[in-house]
């Protein structure tokens, strides 16, 4: 991932009115993590489980922040609870950036199982989401992303593949 | 040792305008009939409600918050203690009802009711105020002390199983929501909930267009 791409990314952040991200270190994001860690704009969460993220993001939006969730889909699955009870029960927005293990341009086979639910899941618990497939369309999925979240008042997702995040 | 007890010497210690993060179990009901507020906010998840505390927390530092949690929803969220640490946020008090049992669940024991002990685990994962109390003298002092400091506080109260005769709780989930981000839109003086995107159009490519802010809704 390289400064162009981090750029992109934590700018179409910020212009699409986010202002909390909380993320699990994760090799296909790392640059990206440092790159938010830094910036003055964003209050940065780094997390220790990515369900704990589901319920600080929550609390933050309810006073008054504007979040997104940085993970991979492992800590999505890991997550599907806190997603289903506390934001789609309870009327909680969240806009989820969720790395694609698994996804098109995968090349290890251990991700292959994690790739092959993510969509599944995503569309059982009826969370809208879009594929992240090139740098230069992120910055208006991300705006999209976000509003669409913030009036739905339910999450919506982005899949980031791994082509998007090099 | 009992919560309800703890509880009643609680109240009158907090603030009208604090807010506080409960759990889903008993501590819900017996915290909504003793303090009957739209400042208290129920979390749905088990587990989740001292991560929820904590954004809370961070998104509103000059509020204190104080998450009412018990030890079978602490442990499925361990991680969220030394998160808590990391963070370290000086309005933020944690108090853990620890009755060993995950009592709404049959009242099968918690790894508390053996060896696990939540405040040493507490303070192993860096919070440095994590005190454990099994006497109502000392939950009143640690209490107090906790909400006086402008330091995190981690209190966990040692408590016998068992949940007051109290009124069941009518509001759900969306409810509790509304309630509670209307009545921080009164005490803040801003619009929360996002009926519009905090952005109402992107700037344009070519950035001759900027972005156009969305007009706030009125605060009801």
């Amino acid at each position: 991932m390289d400064e162009v791409a981090t750029d992109v990314i934590t700018d179409a952040l910020v212009n699409a009115g986010v202002d909390f991200v909380a993320s699990l270190p994760e090799g296909n994001f790392q640059p990206l993590i440092g790159r938010i860690h830094a910036d003055p704009r964003l209050t940065h969460v780094p997390l220790a489980r990515e369900e704990e993220g589901v319920g600080i993001c929550a609390g933050a939006y309810l006073g008054g922040k504007r979040p997104a969730l940085l993970i991979m889909n492992a800590g999505f699955l890991d997550s599907t609870n806190a997603l289903a009870t506390t934001n789609l029960m309870g009327g909680i927005p969240l806009l989820l950036l969720i790395g694609y293990s698994g996804g098109f341009s995968e090349f290890l086979w251990m991700h292959s199982q994690i790739g092959a639910v993510t969509e599944p899941v995503l569309r059982a618990m009826g969370i809208v989401y879009e594929h992240a497939d090139k740098l230069s369309d992120v910055e208006a999925q991300i705006f999209d992303a976000h509003m669409l979240t913030s009036i739905t008042m339910r999450p919506v997702a982005l899949l980031l593949n791994k082509e998007c995040l090099r | 040792m009992k919560r309800y007890d703890c509880l009643k010497l609680l109240a009158p210690l907090v603030g009208k305008d604090d807010l506080v993060v409960t759990n889903l179990g008993g501590v819900r009901v017996e915290w909504n009939a003793l303090r009957p507020s739209d400042a208290n906010y129920n979390v749905f998840t088990l587990g989740l409600c001292s991560s929820v505390g904590l954004g809370l927390a961070l998104a509103l530092p000059h509020r204190r918050v104080i998450v009412l949690d018990s030890d079978g929803s602490l442990l499925l969220n361990l991680p969220s203690l030394t998160t808590i640490a990391d963070q370290s946020p000086g309005n933020l008090v944690h108090i853990v009802f620890d009755n060993k049992a995950y009592e709404s669940a049959a009242g099968g024991p918690t790894h508390t009711a053996n060896r696990a002990d939540l405040a040493r685990i507490g303070q192993g994962a860096g919070i440095k105020n994590a005190v454990r109390v099994d006497f109502l003298e000392d939950f009143q002092s640690a209490v107090e002390h906790a909400l006086a400091a402008k330091e995190v506080f981690l209190v966990v109260a040692r408590v016998e199983i068992g949940t007051a005769a109290v009124p069941p709780d009518p509001y759900d989930a969306m409810e509790v929501k509304y309630r509670f981000m209307r009545h921080l839109e009164k005490v803040e003086g801003r619009p929360l909930v996002t009926l519009r995107p905090p952005v109402a159009r992107r700037a344009a490519p070519d950035s001759a267009t900027p972005a156009v802010p969305s007009s706030p809704d009125p605060i009801p």
